[in-house]
């Protein structure tokens, strides 16, 4: 707690690290003002990977957090400098940064247009029924008001026509590994995605990454669920990340043999064992940013791959 | 002159901050910290919850002739554990039973009803006294054992008699399996038919005679979970219109949305915000615009924000300013980072209005609250510690040294006891009566009447 006696010295001294925002561009302040955002940078990213809680974290606290890690990313970015830590690694990134860069000026924005993909709040009939709370957890909501007839009775999960291409084909194998109601999520996405102009590739690229991640799945309550799907949103921090320092090396990997039959209810028939291996073996074609639970195991591979050409080849 | 009675509103013209004078009551709830603090709408009853789940209600005495000099204390009605304990299978991770938030139904009959929620279920109690029993019933005995059919002789009637007063509290409805994400507010309705709870991404609006099904009014949750840049962080419904109701985020703005106008209120009927102040613009500007609640006051013509270190009054006609900003503890701007790292920048705490809505209060850290008077633009600051408790204490003003020579009595921004703090209170609808959470202890202040 605060208050006896300042320990930290930046707290006594440093005009710079508390409070207001020196400008970067000051040229004697601009060092203490590294050094602030640097600090804050560390303090945040402990908060999200350290913390071990029974109860699920605060949902208001990790967006939070994890707002000012992206506004601190931002700004290094257009700083141009380019750390290890926050180099945008090749394609796959930089559209999903352009993704927040779209996605955030469109929330801030005053007249505030809602969330949900353009595209359905228009085609939401203004005489539809109210969504019952229990088809929320569907995830399909991108369909269900179109299907909506009378409020009480609840409607029918539609049924959804899977895109053939080669993500979702990707998806399919994906399917035969884990839960059933993953791919369904995953394909309710995909066509909220399609439809909604954003680039289809990112959010099918990082549900299948949510897999493995059981203990902040989404549960779904009363129809089948929609599977361990990734809500903590420092996932999508994470892959912009190249994990090659400590921050993962001790990253408890017990947690993400994650056994299927614990997740799903009903419905799902094609559960089977799978083991984080395969899974990064499926997933790995289909996206050059690593997956984030699997990083230890892809480090592992690669580190093999090296160890073997050294002792075979040279 | 100083010393006169009364609460701030009474304070003299002359501008020296008086010396109030309070009754107090102190109650110690054993192991559990207060987590909600709500009086009915008369006044007569008050309700805690506590992270334990329990609800301990007081009740105001009544006036006697016997015991004049204890005319409206506060003592304890009924206790019953609200919720307990679960473990989510899905995600591994356990539910916790503290009870977030407590409110009301209007009284319509002898009973009193409430609704107390956790983070996933909101419950409906009834509260109700019993003070006769029935009596002499054949088949069985006084002790409710069975008596041998064979040994009844004499048939007779059974009949109530008079026994010791017993509340009881009765679960009515269990409203579960709504929520994904962890609810931080419900609302009663002024038509006293529905309802709504909100959570992180959404708010749904239940009837009372329904539980297994709600309908969802708001929903901010995006299509790709990783787009989240903003959260529901509290909600209320318009104390008279009951399609009218209000609901802030943590980027620091409010929505108010009419229910009449569409099923799904995605898009509101008026956004309030306030433009940043550049001068003040910081890495935490976001966090401590973050709104930890909201409330309409008694007259509806307004409503009441909290963020992290200020309180602010909007008038509903106007979006783009609030008319009101009272600096609650400025002088932690300077430790937003100290307070970010230990995570009290997170802390959400309540503000209320006082029955005429001339008053407004809310907690501080080191066991302080403040008062702001709308009127006289007056504040005070003042702790709850069970030093300045005793009975008819005089209630002394306290003040935070931010710098420069500290004075006798004052308190330096360093030696805050940042881990006692008040985040819930409550006000009476009618009188000058307060009541403070502070960690596990409850205090009352009321405003003494010579």
């Amino acid at each position: 707690m605060l208050g006896k006696g300042g320990k930290r010295k930046f707290d006594e001294h440093e005009d710079g690290l508390e409070g207001k925002v020196v400008s970067p561009t000051d040229g004697p302040s601009k060092v203490s003002y590294t050094l602030q955002r640097q600090t804050i940078f560390n303090i945040s990213l402990m908060k999200l990977y350290n913390h071990r809680p029974l109860t699920e974290p605060s949902l208001q606290k990790t967006v939070l957090i994890n707002n000012m890690l992206r506004r601190i990313q931002e700004e290094l970015k257009q700083e141009g400098s380019l750390r290890p830590m926050f180099v945008a690694a090749s394609q796959p990134a930089d559209p999903l940064s352009d993704n927040f860069r779209e996605a955030q000026p469109a929330f801030s924005h005053l007249a505030s247009p809602p969330l949900l993909p353009a595209d359905f709040v228009s085609t939401m009939p203004l005489e539809s029924c109210l969504t019952p709370a229990s088809l929320l957890e569907d995830d399909t909501f991108c369909t269900s008001p179109a299907v909506q007839h009378d409020g009480p009775t609840k409607p029918p999960p539609p049924a959804l026509q899977p895109v053939k291409d080669s993500f979702s084909s990707a998806l399919d194998e994906i399917e035969e590994l884990c839960p059933a109601p993953t791919s369904a999520e995953a394909v309710a996405a995909e066509s909220a995605a399609d439809d909604s102009k954003a680039q289809p590739g990112e959010s099918n690229i990082h549900k299948p990454e949510g897999l493995p991640e059981s203990r902040t799945a989404e549960s779904k309550l009363m129809d089948p669920l929609p599977g361990n799907f990734e809500i903590t949103a420092s996932t999508g921090f994470l892959t912009d990340l190249t994990l090659d320092d400590i921050l993962f090396a001790d990253i408890d990997t017990s947690m993400y043999d994650f056994d299927p039959c614990t997740s799903a209810t009903g419905a799902a028939s094609k559960m089977a064992p799978v083991s984080a291996d395969e899974l990064l073996k499926t997933l790995a074609p289909y996206s050059s940013q690593p997956v984030t639970p699997n990083q230890p195991f892809k480090m592992d591979l690669t580190e093999l791959d090296h160890i073997m050409e050294v002792l075979v080849g040279s | 002159a100083p010393g006169r009675p009364g609460l701030v509103t009474g304070m003299d013209a002359c501008g020296s901050q008086a010396a109030v004078t309070y009754i107090v009551f102190v109650f110690s709830l054993p192991a559990d910290i207060i987590s909600t603090v709500e009086f009915n709408h008369t006044g007569e009853l008050l309700a805690t919850g506590d992270k334990g789940g329990r609800v301990v209600i007081f009740q105001r005495e009544q006036e006697s002739k016997n015991q004049p000099h204890r005319r409206g204390e506060y003592n304890v009605y009924s206790t019953f554990q609200s919720h307990e304990p679960e473990f989510d299978y899905l995600k591994s991770l356990e539910i916790e039973e503290k009870i977030n938030k407590i409110r009301w139904l209007p009284q319509q009959n002898a009973a009193y009803f409430l609704l107390s929620t956790n983070d996933k279920t909101v419950k409906l109690w009834k509260v109700s006294e019993r003070d006769k029993r029935p009596e002499g019933y054949n088949l069985k005995d006084e002790d409710g054992r069975l008596r041998d059919p064979s040994m009844i002789t004499v048939l007779r009637v059974p009949v109530l008699r008079p026994m010791d007063l017993m509340v009881e509290a009765t679960p009515r409805r269990v409203f579960a399996n709504a929520h994904t994400y962890h609810i931080n507010s419900i609302s009663v309705n002024s038509d006293y038919e529905t309802y709504m709870s909100a959570d992180d991404l959404r708010i749904n609006l239940w009837n009372f005679e329904i539980t297994n099904q709600s309908f969802n009014i708001v929903d901010i949750k995006p299509a790709n979970m990783e787009e989240l840049t903003e959260v529901i962080t509290a909600a209320e419904f318009h104390p008279h219109h009951c399609n009218t109701f209000v609901y802030s985020s943590s980027k620091g703005t409010i929505r108010l949305c009419d229910m009449r106008t569409a099923a799904l209120c995605d898009r509101h009927a008026k956004f309030f915000e306030e433009p940043e102040d550049p001068s003040n613009r910081s890495f935490f500007s976001e966090i401590i615009s973050s709104i930890s609640d909201v409330k309409f006051s008694h007259s509806g013509r307004y409503i009441m924000t909290r963020d992290y270190l200020t309180v602010k009054v909007w008038d509903l006609n106007m979006e783009n300013r609030p008319i009101e900003t009272y600096q609650v503890h400025d002088y932690l701007r300077s430790k937003l980072c100290s307070l970010y790292e230990n995570d009290c920048i997170f802390d959400k705490f309540e503000c209320v209005w006082n029955g005429s809505d001339s008053v407004i209060m809310t907690g501080s850290y080191n066991n302080f609250f403040r008062m702001f008077d709308r009127n006289t633009k007056r504040d005070v600051t003042l702790e709850a510690s069970r030093e300045n408790s005793k009975p008819r204490a005089i209630l002394k003003p306290r003040k935070v040294c931010v710098g420069g020579k500290r004075r006798k009595d004052e308190i330096s921004v360093d030696s805050l006891d940042f881990s006692k703090k008040i985040l819930h209170t409550a006000w009476h609808p009618s009188e000058n009566i307060i009541a403070v959470a502070a960690t596990n202890n409850l205090y009352i202040f009321q405003d003494k009447v010579n």
